[in-house]
């Protein structure tokens, strides 16, 4: 989870605010746009760190959204030699940017890792393109604005950009207001699902969240962020050259959400900062030498070079983060029982069940049905099908054929967080849980998906404090998810499905990896949730399975072999057969 | 129930230099464990069955003994008399360790005939046994499809062209990860009849696989995996005059 | 017709150019698994090549055969010194070293050879135009230098398709880890395919200094253009990226004809509409 910043680290912001606030006491009008230039660069990183370090996604085309916020200035600025309004000039280069940015982030969202990055880099050269070989504004030579904005209430001009200290202070003020506010989204619960998205966004989908529609707000609100220090950066030169919507803009932004450290967004306006102060200085032959000034990219690769293999984290690595708020459980008693519901738990119900694979069937033709309120385990050969089954179940891949009903209502065409809205929740057969959260934030990750389904707040706290104490991890709640043995992360995992309300559970080998105490821990733990969940449990160890469940489904080569209680499972000689071989022949006769 | 290790006494064997002793193996993936403490040999011409349930190590064990997962600071794996504890893949294939993977790992984009001769190499000791020819000869399936692409064949063409490619690097050891798995009786078979010829040639082997009755005809000694852990070792015959142990650690 | 059918020609022949230097980077980018922003700098690095040695030798195809040798330990040492360092780490570290590596050979290539643009001579033996049609001209070196590209090509579907290192390479792009175990060194194979990559890309610099003034952003649209390429054929594969590759190169040369002012965006929007009918590429995995 992002931290609020810990007291280091305010008492470095606010001087390094100090200290821009006094740039034109102490020097003159180059240091003042060199300063207003770094805040406008702060805000437009900022954005991308938003992007980068909080949702998961790095763009190579963000410089697009922060040259298209500093043509807006141009667009919306009369000819003649007259003022632009202010509050205009800011709002058309926030909307400007937001629009074509909601846009393109319906394709890019859709993408991912590489071919995020390639989509992106793509629409921002396509806009430079515009811009460059066409004659939209200026063209190759760059948009001139003669007169820059100016805010007039009632014929008294309250701000004025041609005014070069006035343009660094609102700048400032800008940063400082906006900083505060990517932070305080970054922690909010919408922010706290794009944390969860950049994590584990499989997961985030199985909790019942749309990753997608997530991932593209996050992308429209980074380009307005960006657009805005566009019309900042617009407003000092008053000259907008295509080459700010290029991608080495895009690779400098990202050079300095890197440089700061990923994620920390104090850390988007320090890389900012230290980038333009050491290009400075590589540049000042008074302070490095003629030489090195002279070639100074050269040096300015290398540092990069230097920062990018010795510190990965960035600047912001080197200061210690605020410890997360301690969790408190919800205050009133008796919660656990309140939050279990007074409906039953649901049927599910599967017919005719098929996947194929290009000519491959892994799952052929599987027709069973779950009764409510009990453990079904589901056994079988590695290769049977189980995990394509599984995947099938919670719409994490659509079927070739067949239907599947939840208490009789047909879910089969639904994807995954659809059905997860519906109660189907799931663990993953690779432990799955957000590892940057602590354990009491991946339950309340999980819960919020309840508000999706109109559960309040106060509900949500408490079903978090009900899945930590029904799992055991209460004296764990405030340590990174990380931190846990394997077995208290795959109960992590039953915690979050716990706190998520879903109501039937489908477990990926949940046993797999621990030691015999977990397990035998486990399943208790699914005996009692039994009383009110339908259980799935896709499971290799056979004691746990024999132990626990109270129907077994065989699958083999992608076929329902058998089904029935455990002891008709043992009894079958087909399964006996698929186990053990002709060996099973053998072991009777001996 | 016995768990304890069965009783046995091979002086005889025991006086042979092991081809391959491992011990120590404690591979993890990332904080799981997946294997404690695993000591495992082989002698030379030895053919070794290891069996285990789903998940409890088998395809680790493998995968630890030739590099592509370090067994951990306590490992060590000696192998003909050379140190390849830490080692990289490529190296402990030179020395002579041969895998058929689970999935079986054939080059879709390369046809049959290019698989083969991808590695065709002399082996360890300057022994070129395996030929193409000789290849070819052990299954004439491969033969007639030598110019069919890898994502052409069937599971069990594809399982015969593993074989056939990890021959083909002369090695002194070859190890099979559920040789016949997904396979068809008639498939499984002759896969059982190859390894049986492959086994007469002298050649060490280790198979991973379910069909407990073919392993049995094949394979002289046996380990069970359990939790990561060997919790049998001993031969055939302890094995068969022990049916509870095999239901306990193999059955349902 | 006539400006339409020499303007093919043109996409042609700069396909052609595209496609070497695609072809490593996809090869790059579908074996090691590195984003390689610093790519078109070894295109840069081919075109000054080609200025100095054509200087020195007098005739470009003389530069060719000094440079290319020159352009694979270049390659390799940057892949030994830099770039295995990224094997193992994420996209956002790859762009961010390789951008960083741009920032510096860009500031050597000022050092060593200024800013100013540079033309390099076609040989005089292939100077002249070819009449193709009553009012149609055709320079002979650019029909050369398609030639010299196709063979080229073919060369490399050779090498790929029919040796024992073609066939490594294909075993490597679609499981590495078989490779490993069939007893092959990966390091050893990263480093091959990288200095191949970096040659490939530096030879396509140096044929096409004749046709295009040696200038010092040249290696830049030439990456773009590449990974555009890399990103409609899909990654790793050769196939694609030629086919990709002619298809951008006459994509671009004809919408210059038809849409002078729009012509840089037609390349992403046929990229674009790559990806939305087939997201993994032409000849891509299908990547959900």
């Amino acid at each position: 989870m992002i931290r609020l910043p810990s007291l280091p680290v305010l008492v470095l912001l606010g001087l390094i605010a100090v200290a821009f606030a006094v740039v034109p006491f102490v020097a003159g009008p180059y240091e003042v746009k060199f300063a207003t230039r770094v805040l406008a660069t702060a805000i437009f990183v900022l954005g991308l760190d938003l992007l980068i370090g909080v949702t998961g996604l790095v763009s190579f085309g963000h410089a697009a959204w922060f040259g298209l916020g500093a043509y807006a200035v141009w667009f919306v600025t009369p000819p003649d030699y007259e003022a632009g309004n202010l509050l205009v000039a800011l709002g058309a280069a926030v909307a400007l940017s937001g629009a074509v940015a909601a846009v393109v982030g319906l394709f890019a969202v859709r993408t991912r890792a590489f071919y995020f990055i390639m989509v992106t880099l793509a629409a921002s050269q396509m806009i430079f393109a515009l811009f460059h070989d066409t004659r939209i504004a200026g063209g190759s030579d760059g948009a001139s604005i003669d007169v820059k904005p100016i805010l007039e209430i009632g014929g008294a001009t309250i701000l004025d950009f041609s005014a070069r200290n006035t343009l660094l202070w609102f700048s400032l003020a800008a940063l400082v207001v906006l900083y505060g506010a990517v932070l305080t989204l970054a922690r909010s619960r919408f922010g706290r699902v794009l944390q969860g998205i950049k994590a584990n966004e499989t997961r985030m989908n199985a909790l019942g969240f749309d990753g997608a529609r997530y991932k593209w707000a996050s992308f429209v609100i980074a380009a307005m962020v960006a657009g805005f220090g566009g019309a900042l950066f617009a407003s000092i030169d008053g000259f907008v050259p295509p080459e700010i919507l290029g991608w080495r803009e895009s690779g400098l932004a990202i050079m300095m959400v890197v440089l700061g450290g990923v994620g920390s967004l104090w850390g988007a306006i320090v890389g900012a900062l230290v980038y333009a102060l050491a290009e400075e200085m590589l540049k000042s032959a008074d302070l490095v030498g003629a030489t090195v000034s002279e070639h100074w990219p050269i040096a300015m690769g290398l540092f990069l070079i230097a920062a990018v293999l010795g510190a990965p984290k960035g600047l912001a690595g080197w200061l210690p983060l605020r410890p997360a708020k301690p969790w408190a459980p919800a205050a009133e008693t008796g919660a656990a029982v309140e939050t279990r519901r007074a409906s039953p738990p649901p049927r599910l119900e599967v017919e005719g069940l098929r996947r194929t694979f290009g000519g491959l069937t892994a799952v052929d033709g599987v027709t069973v049905a779950f009764e409510p309120g009990r453990i079904h385990a589901v056994i079988g050969p590695n290769g049977a099908g189980k995990t394509t089954f599984t995947n099938l179940l919670t719409g994490a891949l659509p079927v070739s054929g067949g239907t599947i009903r939840l208490d009789g209502v047909d879910i089969t065409a639904l994807s995954a967080h659809a059905k997860a809205r519906r109660g189907i929740g799931r663990s993953f057969q690779r432990t799955n849980v957000l590892p940057a959260f602590t354990v009491a934030e991946n339950c309340a990750v999980a819960a919020q998906a309840r508000g999706l389904a109109g559960a309040s707040p106060a509900e949500e706290a408490r079903a978090v404090t009900e899945a930590l104490t029904s799992t055991g991890l209460v004296d764990r709640a405030d340590r990174p998810a990380t931190s846990l043995s394997h077995g208290e992360q795959r109960q992590l995992e039953i915690a979050m499905l716990i706190a998520s309300g879903a109501e039937l559970l489908i477990l990926d080998e949940p046993l797999a990896g621990t030691g015999p105490e977990e397990t035998a821990r486990v399943t208790a733990l699914l005996r009692d949730l039994a009383r009110d969940h339908t259980i799935l449990l896709i499971e290799h160890d056979m004691d746990a399975v024999f132990a626990c469940a109270d129907t077994v489904s065989v699958l083999v080569g992608g076929r329902l072999l058998a089904h029935g209680t455990p002891d008709d499972i043992r009894r079958d000689a087909a399964v006996r057969e698929a186990y053990l071989g002709r060996f099973a022949g053998l072991e009777d006769a001996a | 129930m016995s768990l304890a290790l069965a009783p046995r006494t091979q002086a005889a064997d025991a006086s042979v230099e092991p081809l391959l002793a491992a011990t120590g193996l404690a591979t993890a993936h990332g904080r799981v464990p997946c294997l404690r403490d695993v000591a495992f040999t082989v002698r030379p011409g030895e053919t070794i069955g290891l069996l285990g349930r789903n998940g409890m190590g088998k395809t680790t064990l493998l995968r630890t003994l030739t590099g592509l997962l370090s067994g951990g600071p306590t490992a060590s794996i000696r192998f003909r008399g050379k140190d390849l504890a830490g080692a990289k893949p490529a190296a402990i294939s030179r020395a002579g360790i041969a895998l058929v993977p689970e999935g079986r790992g054939i080059f879709p984009n390369l046809t049959v005939l290019e698989n083969l001769i991808l590695p065709e190499r002399a082996g360890p000791s300057g022994k070129r046994d395996w030929t193409l020819d000789r290849i070819f000869d052990l299954f004439p399936r491969l033969a007639e499809r030598r110019t069919n692409w890898g994502d052409q064949l069937s599971g069990g063409e594809q399982q015969m062209l593993s074989i056939g490619r990890a021959l083909m690097t002369n090695p002194e050891l070859l190890m099979l990860d559920e040789a016949t798995e997904g396979l068809a009786p008639k498939v499984r078979d002759e896969i059982w009849r190859t390894l049986r010829v492959v086994a007469e040639t002298g050649m060490a082997i280790v198979v991973v696989d379910k069909n407990l009755e073919d392993l049995f005809e094949l394979a002289d000694r046996h380990f069970i995996l359990a939790k990561g852990e060997i919790v049998f070792e001993g031969t055939t015959a302890d094995l068969t005059a022990e049916p509870d142990l095999v239901h306990r650690w193999l059955g349902v | 017709m006539d400006l339409v059918l020499v303007q093919i020609f043109n996409g042609i022949q700069y396909g052609f150019l595209i496609f070497l230097a695609a072809s490593g980077l996809t090869l790059v980018f579908g074996i090691l698994g590195v984003i390689n922003l610093a790519h078109g700098s070894f295109y840069m690095l081919g075109a000054y090549l080609a200025l100095t040695l054509t200087e020195v030798t007098g005739d470009v195809f003389l530069a060719c055969l000094l440079g290319v040798p020159l352009a694979v330990v270049f390659g390799w040492l940057i892949e030994r010194a830099f770039v295995r360092h990224l094997y193992k780490r994420d996209h956002l570290q790859q762009v961010l070293l390789t951008f960083a590596l741009i920032l510096i050979f860009n500031e050597v290539q000022r050092i060593l050879w200024g800013s100013y643009p540079h033309g390099v001579p076609a040989p005089s033996y292939l100077s002249g135009s070819i009449r193709l049609t009553d009012q149609l001209a055709y320079p002979v070196y650019r029909l050369a230098l398609t030639a010299i590209c196709a063979a080229l090509a073919g060369a490399m579907f050779f090498v790929i398709q029919k040796t024992r290192v073609g066939r490594l390479i294909r075993a490597g792009e679609s499981n590495r880890e078989m490779t490993e175990l069939l007893g092959f060194d990966s390091s050893r194979l990263y480093a091959l395919v990288f200095a191949t990559g970096t040659a490939l890309a530096a030879l396509a610099g140096m044929l096409a200094a004749p046709v295009e003034s040696v200038y010092p952003g040249i290696g830049e649209r030439i990456l773009i253009i590449s990974f555009v390429v890399v990103v409609i054929g899909g990654i790793g594969s050769i196939k694609g990226a030629f086919l990709g590759a002619l298809a951008i190169g006459i994509a671009d040369a004809l919408g210059k004809v038809f849409l002078p002012s729009l012509a840089g965006v037609v390349v992403y929007a046929l990229m674009a509409s790559v990806l939305v009918v087939r997201p993994g590429g032409l000849f891509g995995r299908v990547i959900r």
